[in-house]
């Protein structure tokens, strides 16, 4: 039990502290890659024996990024460019950005202006992902990446270092996923503020440290007894559930956490990397085998919300609280049909809005409370 | 609202090469609901799709983004809107073209009767995205084919961050998708491709491009023969019927009355003289189109050019496939980085004798602002040139406002002015 | 011993006094809310009224923009479940509720029992919420109880097509510039309001009866806009304003029942 607080307590430091990780690595004079959100190709930083940080913005009022940002910007993208131009990503040797919407498209074009220091590894996924030209494109664009990486790490990537990362990655897919499963027996112990700090952690840590830590915490869990939750159930969706005061009201009204499909959470833990001919192919190949993700094209338009549906009957979840990222066109598209399968189940699905510049939760706080009340 | 579109109240009879785009447009969107009438496939396309592959299969596509300016233009685009807002649950975020053809469709999916625009369009039985013009096309033609229960023909064009031109993997992959599209279509329509008329078709549109593109350029005289604003008209067809010889013989016969003009020393701007030469850049701001106008002409400027027009005009050798997906890889100003648009742009600001630049910042173009916001310096820099900016919208009527868009135009006036003076 | 209900708003503060016998004694409204004296006021003002002292209430449920900031409360309850509880209590038909608080809008769907079904409430922005309302008033120099009278006296309601406040403000300057009767300016402002509220509505699903709450219903000539825009009567109880606080008190009498 006091190993649990423990260890929760480290990934706690972890998630709210990346600076602080990102000053230790520099320190043992190891260079640092930024990741955008989401899906880049870490394993290739972990074989260039490089180290992947997560780059997820923060609760902050953009200030210097109006000067190329409009206001409409999403929130997660404004923080991030606020964060390169004010220099609170300084020390990291370059910042991998994946193409998934207008707005990164934006991104780049603001942080070529704005963000001298760290220069932008540009990726583009290919989204006609049934293509059969798809799987050679992108293993040609991973290529480019590549060789950016191994510039900056003065060493050529193998493909037997790059296999050797990928199964890394795996396991580390495969502890998170028991973490989620374990942490449903246990809600008493992991409160939604607990969960998310694990599952953010874990993108601050090299994939070696977060597959021991992670395991740590997972053995320790089965070690309690079962605890029986009699209070509400929730799966959230959406690309980030934060600040931590949102999720405090759930724990305030008695709600539980039983699942995600979040672009920070699990939406990056759940496709593995398969078995192919090389390694850059199956770094390619998880790309086309995404399913569900508003990000990644899919032929059967309607896979997320059965996904959601079939999460929410196997955790025995009472509703979907979709969390809508400010400003984010990708997620709004989704969000009315999302909704409305998820009603048409039984459940309860609402939205409440995700907003990086403002500390203020309160119309999301009345939300949840009436959602824990009727 | 005060103002009347040209289009709606033509103070002269209109040129015979609008009489002529009239025309077309009304055949084109009579082809579609005959073989809607016929039960044969009719297909809603995002405006920069490779049109030759189903202009070759003789299938008629309507275009909704065309679409949706003509209704904005009306002033029927918030019925539509308020559909999608309301009932549908769509943010107000999210593009107002897209906005206004969700409502659109889930009206003609579900109510037989419902109040037809004046350009109404029959249910489509497929989708045709090409993501080149912006990302938000794939998030919204995903809306439709949930909606009408359709499929899409997918033509994915990568964004060009480091190079001016694709680079030769993602011209695979254009190429790629071009063959397997025409397969799936094959299939789908139940015909074969034919390989000679497609060779056809591309030339007439290589045609079209190169003669649309030799127009634009007439424009760089002064005083300039065109009004600038008339591009937004006569960009219907090269978005319309890019692929047709009644497109030709468009631009064959503006082109002879752009002739007539410079020769007799007139313009379609008419007798107000052409002050300041502004480059308008974005897309037209179709509901205040009309008021737009009229506060330019208060204040003698011309429009003579706009970067957003010349989308269309893709040119690559008819046979080559690499060249032409390419060219749909490259094309609008979405889908290549602000140093190549705005550098481009600079560069036609200059050779149009541009006093100023003004720019509509798009609440539904959310790329295009970042354009105008990181390329400002770059205009200014190549340029030289003073750059205004306005919020507006394409298609929702609720984000312009008459103030602040005249304010605006009064400050770039008045810096115009003090440049033109300083010259002297 | 009794329960009270106290709802504190954005702009004002209401309570409600509910007898060992589920009788309303009193009934209360400050027309300044959170962070202010108003809660402080309407609690003594409605204990007051009811000729009660402190010691004499048993339970108080807080609801409201302010509803954790009050001292010496028992619980609270949000916003969405005390409307629903209170309109439930005064018109026992209603299925669908509208609010138009100072900074949201609330649309709720509520069952027999007065439970919630579906609810939607505006994003982040005062366009057609109360403060929006306030600020036009502000800019055309009438109070905000005058709007309603105006708007029933209008010919034809002006066009305000922005949605955007800072704008909507130009627009409206612009008009009491082109000399457009202020009339029809209020209806026109009442028009956009009407509008924005109805795309909510739509989007949570109509089911009859529709009835209001809050301050801005018993603007008469708003809730006729909004009758037009969602072709739909809406009824409005007197006590409309009190709905939030009456759902509060109604639960905090749940506490006077033995368990």
């Amino acid at each position: 039990m006091s190993d649990i607080k423990a260890l929760l307590a480290q990934f706690d430091e972890i998630s709210g502290n990346p600076r602080k990780m990102l000053g230790e690595y520099l320190a043992n004079g190891e260079k640092v890659i930024g990741c955008f959100p989401v899906y880049t190709p870490q394993p290739l930083v972990t074989a260039a024996g490089l180290v992947p940080i997560g780059l997820w913005g923060g609760q902050v009022n953009p200030q210097v990024s109006g000067k190329y940002s409009p206001i409409f910007t999403c929130s997660i993208l404004h923080s991030c460019l606020e964060y390169g131009m004010s220099g609170a990503y300084q020390g990291l040797s370059a910042a991998l950005m994946p193409i998934l919407c207008d707005t990164f498209r934006g991104t780049s074009a603001a942080w070529r202006a704005g963000v001298k220091d760290i220069p932008l590894i540009v990726f583009i996924h290919p989204q006609n992902r049934k293509d059969p030209g798809a799987l050679d494109y992108m293993i040609e664009e991973y290529k480019s990446v590549k060789t950016a990486l191994e510039k900056i790490a003065g060493k050529e990537i193998t493909n037997r270092a790059l296999a050797n990362a990928l199964t890394l990655y795996n396991k580390r897919n495969a502890a998170m996923r028991e973490f989620c499963a374990l942490a449903n027996e246990h809600l008493d112990l992991i409160t939604p503020v607990a969960r998310h700090h694990v599952m953010k952690a874990v993108t601050f840590l090299k994939p070696e440290k977060a597959v021991e830590m992670v395991g740590e915490l997972n053995k320790a869990l089965k070690d309690q007894p079962v605890c029986k939750w009699t209070g509400k159930k929730v799966i959230l969706t959406g690309i980030t559930a934060e600040p931590d005061d949102l999720l405090v009201s759930f724990t305030e009204n008695k709600v539980a956490v039983v699942g995600d499909d979040l672009a920070q959470e699990s939406r990056q833990y759940r496709t593995d990397y398969p078995s192919a001919n090389s390694a850059l192919e199956s770094l390619a190949l998880q790309w086309l085998e995404i399913r569900g993700c508003s990000l990644a094209h899919d032929d059967n338009n309607t896979t997320r919300g059965k996904m959601l549906v079939e999460l929410a009957e196997r955790t025995g979840a009472d509703g979907v609280v979709l969390c809508m990222m400010r400003f984010c066109d990708i997620e709004e598209y989704d969000q009315p049909y999302v909704i409305k399968m998820l009603q048409e189940a039984g459940l309860l699905a609402f939205s409440v809005d995700i907003d990086q510049s403002t500390t203020d939760s309160g119309q999301a706080r009345t939300k949840i409370q009436a959602f824990a009340e009727n | 609202m005060s103002e009347t579109t040209p289009m709606k109240k033509p103070k002269r009879p209109l040129p015979k090469s609008r009489v002529m785009t009239n025309e077309l447009m009304d055949s084109v969107y009579a082809a579609a609901f005959d073989a809607e009438a016929k039960g044969e496939p009719v297909g809603w396309s995002t405006s920069i799709f490779p049109q030759e592959l189903c202009e070759t299969f003789g299938v008629p596509i309507l275009y909704p983004e065309n679409n949706a300016a003509g209704v904005a233009a009306r002033h029927d685009s918030p019925r539509f809107i308020a559909q999608s807002e309301g009932e549908l649950g769509y943010s107000n975020d999210i593009c107002s073209y897209a906005r206004l053809s969700i409502g659109m469709a889930h009206m003609i999916a579900t109510d037989p009767n419902y109040e037809r625009p004046a350009l109404a369009m029959p249910r489509p039985t497929f989708l045709l995205c090409a993501t080149n013009s912006c990302f938000e096309l794939l998030k919204w033609y995903e809306c439709l084919s949930r909606e009408l229960n359709i499929p899409i023909f997918l033509q994915d064009c990568l964004y060009n961050y480091y190079e001016e031109e694709p680079a030769s993997h993602k011209v695979k992959y254009a190429r790629s998708q071009l063959e397997h599209n025409i397969k799936r279509m094959e299939e789908f329509f139940g015909k074969k491709f034919d390989w000679d008329k497609f060779l056809e078709i591309q030339k007439i549109s290589n045609e079209n491009s190169r003669l649309y593109d030799e127009i634009v350029l007439m424009n760089d005289r002064d005083p300039a023969p065109m009004n600038g604003f008339d591009l937004f008209n006569y960009m219907a067809p090269m978005v319309v019927a890019r692929g047709k010889k009644e497109t030709t013989a468009i631009l064959l016969q503006l082109k002879k009355e752009i002739e007539e003009n410079i020769a007799k020393g007139v313009s379609t701007f008419g007798s107000t003289p052409q002050d300041y030469r502004v480059d308008w850049e974005g897309i037209a701001c179709w509901p205040n189109l009309g008021y737009n106008l009229k506060t330019m002409k208060k204040y003698g400027i011309n429009c003579v050019t706009n970067g957003y027009v010349g989308a269309w005009s893709l040119k690559y050798t008819p046979g080559n496939l690499d060249e032409m997906g390419s060219q749909y890889m490259q094309s609008s100003t979405n889908v290549n980085s602000t140093l190549t648009t705005m550098g481009r742009r600079a560069d036609c600001a200059s050779h149009f004798q541009c006093d100023g630049m003004l720019c509509h910042v798009n609440r539904s173009c959310k790329f295009m602002t970042y354009h105008m916001f990181v390329g400002r310096e770059i205009v200014e820099e190549k340029a030289k040139i003073p750059v205004a900016s306005f919020d507006g919208d394409q298609a929702d009527p609720t984000i312009f406002n008459e103030a602040q868009f005249e304010t605006r135009v009064q400050s770039l006036v008045d810096i115009m002015k003090q440049n033109k003076e300083a010259k002297r | 011993m009794f329960a009270v209900g106290i709802d504190i708003g954005s702009t004002a503060s209401k309570a409600a006094v509910i007898t060992e016998d589920g009788v309303i004694a009193s009934k209360a409204i400050v027309p300044i809310g959170t962070g202010t004296v108003g809660p402080a006021r309407v609690f003594a003002e409605a204990l007051d009224r009811a000729g009660i002292a402190r010691s004499d209430v048993k339970w108080i449920t807080a609801t409201g923009y302010g509803r954790f900031s009050f001292e010496g409360i028992n619980d609270q309850k949000s916003e969405l479940s005390c409307h629903a509880k209170g309109i439930s209590h005064l018109l026992p038909q209603v299925r669908t509720i509208i609010d138009i608080g100072g900074q949201d809008i609330k649309v709720m769907r509520i069952n027999e029992k007065g439970t919630l079904v579906n609810f939607v409430m505006n994003d982040k922005c005062a366009a057609g919420t109360g403060r929006f309302l306030d600020t036009m008033a502000k800019v055309l120099d009438v109070s905000v109880m005058d709007l309603s009278g105006l708007s029933q006296r209008a010919e034809e309601p002006a066009e305000i097509s922005s949605t955007c406040t800072v704008f909507a403000e130009s627009e409206v300057i612009s008009k009491l510039a082109g000399n457009v009767k202020l009339e029809n300016i209020v209806a026109g402002i009442h028009k956009s309001v009407a509008k924005r509220v109805a795309s909510l509505v739509q989007r949570c699903g109509i089911e009859q009866q529709v009835a209001m709450s809050g301050g801005v219903a018993l603007n008469k000539g708003l809730v006729h806009s909004l009758e037009e825009e969602i072709h739909s009567r809406i009824y409005v109880h007197e006590d409309c304003q009190l709905a939030g606080a009456l759902g509060a008190a109604l639960y905090a009498w749940d506490h006077l029942q033995p368990a």
